[in-house]
């Protein structure tokens, strides 16, 4: 973990910012006495007191109690673990991130990097067996990627190694890493087919994790865009006679912002783009074409609210920022159609009954499992859970980590997890009581959707979505009920990956692990 | 004594890079960056290992190994080759002409360590070998 305390931070932001202890203390109203004792690290603060710390200091409260080097530690450690780099433990990835925070995101952006252009390279292996010029550029993507490992283990390795010599390798992989980009981009390029798909998917990949990491700082809770939404909500639902709030959304859509809504066939998108239209499928679920136009209604409300958070430092070009403004645009949806007080009051009256909230407040399994994560209010707040979206083939999309329960992204997760064994069983929520080989125990929810259009046909996309919570919150979930009275038989043992399952005899075991070497 | 490793590859920072790695090791390393200038070098530096890259510029790895394994003087030399990902065919053609081993790209600097310490003569470790040596049988075509 990172060495820097919260006390410390707040100490060197402080005279950073040239504010003086008794100031600093006034203005987030408490004694500089006892901001002495916070900055010496003799008091632990949280809740209110962290965040008016954190406004005033200018930062993220997530930066001010270490929250986000503590996730930068963990990716760190997850890169070590995928490439199998031994002895690079929790505890010099904490010193690392603690010096020089900077590049230890530089490394994690690197290894995106890396992984995108090995997976391009490797999937693409039988199109360059038959084409001279994709075999040579596939050659000079694996020989850039051999130098980027073989510089960056050294610089691992070697901790004698001059500084010289060290600036000088990181020079190497920080301009071989460019030529990579490059070339993969010119390979992409050469396939036939839509080249350009290509280049935005692999794109993509890299904008998505930063996007990820964007929200994972703001704690999956945005204060300001719950009120707004609240806000909005109360004016259109007394504004257009307080019926539906989908018939309140529509009119204000309407004469407001001089949007229509009209619902078409599917395949009729492509030739009815024009102004001051938003097309919704006629085919889609009711419950995705209300999310979409509040989607659009919210993207419309709060766009410079939008645009400045899509502004981030962390979003390194357009194509991240335009996942995040989507990403920003969903939550706003979520905060409009399933109001904050409400849903959380409902959550706990129904003991976080998906399928209760989801008739209550007309919303899809997975809108609803996603609204849960976000009930962080401070002193409001609901339980504490991690989510997760597979594929059936294993592909882990928006994952969001608690402290203690990391969900995998760099690769797949455990096969015995709940989220994979929900697309056996797909009408039904699977409910599962892990207990991890170091001890924890979690309580996992997971239930297979389809995405989609229903249309005859039209293969839906399947997902599995998951909640994930501590097992100290079973007995508050509906879920949590068939393992109460701590059965030991109905204990699920699993890990968090095969490489880092120190399990014997598992019958899942995928990979080696590498606990197990030594 | 140290090995005598000469590496044929056009890319600078591989070369760099294992330049450091094998000279950490105690051995002593040249390189050319294209397949043409391979044999001439074999002849004056008399090296107990040729690293060699598939792709080369002026003539490819497959038709530098062919010259190797012609020539009486060269023919048992150890030959690791540099080879990519996804180029599966391209191993068995090497194997074809007597490779002794593989990398592949992207490599780690472990395993290539390993792989050259396993083909290089047990004199040029023991710290008595002179000449450039054989190792004994190069690895047949028909090989798993």
């Amino acid at each position: 973990m990172a060495e820097i305390s919260t006390g410390q931070r707040i100490r060197e932001l402080r005279q950073h910012r040239g504010i003086a202890q008794s100031l600093l203390a006034e203005q987030v109203d408490i004694s500089p006495s006892y901001l002495n004792l916070i900055e010496k690290d003799k008091r632990k603060i949280g809740g209110a007191l962290l965040h008016r710390l954190a406004q005033r200091l200018e930062v993220s409260p997530a930066q001010l109690s270490g929250v986000e080097d503590a996730s930068l530690v963990r990716d760190l450690v997850d890169i070590a673990r995928v490439l199998s780099f031994d002895g690079l433990d929790e505890a010099i990835a904490g010193r690392l991130v603690a010096q020089a925070p900077d590049w230890g995101q530089a490394m994690v952006t690197l290894f995106q990097r890396y992984k995108d252009a090995s997976e391009t390279a490797t999937a693409l292996s039988d199109r360059l067996s038959q084409d001279p010029q994709l075999r040579e550029l596939s050659h000079a993507v694996l020989t850039q990627i051999s130098s980027i490992r073989s510089f960056a283990e050294i610089l691992k390795d070697v901790p004698d190694l001059p500084q010289d010599e060290r600036a000088h390798f990181s020079g190497i992989i920080a301009s071989q890493a460019d030529r990579l980009g490059l070339s993969a981009r010119e390979m992409i390029a050469l396939l036939e087919g839509n080249p350009g798909d290509e280049i935005e998917r692999s794109q993509a990949a890299s904008a998505v994790h930063e996007v990820e990491d964007l929200v994972n700082a703001q704690r999956n809770h945005l204060p300001h865009f719950e009120t707004a939404a609240d806000d909005l909500r109360r004016r259109i639902l007394a504004a257009h006679g307080e019926g539906s709030i989908t018939a309140a959304m529509l009119a204000h859509l309407e004469t407001k912002h001089d949007v229509e809504v009209r619902q078409v066939e599917g395949d009729a998108f492509e030739g009815l783009v024009e102004e001051g239209v938003h097309l919704v499928d006629l085919a889609a679920p009711r419950t995705a074409t209300r999310f979409d136009i509040a989607r659009r209604l919210m993207a419309m409300e709060l766009r410079e609210e939008i645009e400045e958070l899509a502004r981030n430092d962390r979003l390194s070009g357009e194509d991240a920022r335009q996942v995040a403004r989507r990403a920003f645009a969903n939550y706003a949806a979520g905060a409009l159609l399933f109001p904050y007080v409400p849903f959380l009051e409902a959550a706990e009256h129904y003991r976080y009954d998906m399928d209760r909230l989801a008739q209550r407040f007309d919303g899809s399994f997975e809108q609803i499992a996603h609204r849960l994560t976000t009930l962080r209010r401070p002193g409001a707040e609901g339980i504490p859970f991690a989510y997760l979206r597979s594929d059936p083939a294993g592909n882990i999309s928006k994952p969001y980590s608690l402290p203690g329960l990391r969900m995998p992204r760099l690769g797949g997760a455990c096969p015995l997890w709940a989220v994979y064994a929900a697309f056996a069983e797909p009408h039904k929520t699977v409910a599962q009581f892990a207990a991890m080989p170091t001890g924890e125990r979690f309580l996992f929810v997971a239930r297979r959707v389809a995405k989609g259009a229903q249309a005859a046909g039209a293969a839906p996309a399947a997902y599995s979505i998951m909640l994930a919570c501590e097992a100290s919150y079973a007995n508050r979930l509906v879920y949590g009920d068939p393992f109460t009275g701590g059965r030991e038989a109905t204990v699920t043992p699993v890990g968090f990956t095969c490489r880092t399952c120190s399990r014997q005899n598992c019958g899942q075991r995928a990979q080696a692990g590498i606990l197990q070497r030594a | 004594m140290a090995a005598r490793i000469l590496i044929a590859e056009d890319e600078p920072y591989i070369v760099e890079s294992l330049r450091f790695l094998l000279g950490r090791e105690g051995h002593s390393v040249e390189s050319v960056n294209d397949g043409a200038a391979v044999q001439a070098r074999l002849e004056t530096y008399k090296p107990d290992l040729l690293i060699l890259d598939i792709m080369l510029p002026e003539m490819t790895g497959f038709e530098v190994l062919r010259r190797v394994r012609e020539s009486e003087i060269t023919k048992a030399l150890p030959v690791l080759v540099l080879s990519a990902k996804g180029q599966e065919s391209d191993q068995q053609r090497m194997a074809d002409l007597a490779a002794n081993d593989f990398v592949m790209k992207p490599f780690s600097n472990r395993d290539l360590i390993n792989r050259v310490t396993a083909l290089l003569p047990a004199k040029t470790l023991a710290g008595s070998g002179q000449a450039p040596a054989a190792v004994e049988a190069p690895m047949s075509s028909d090989r798993e």
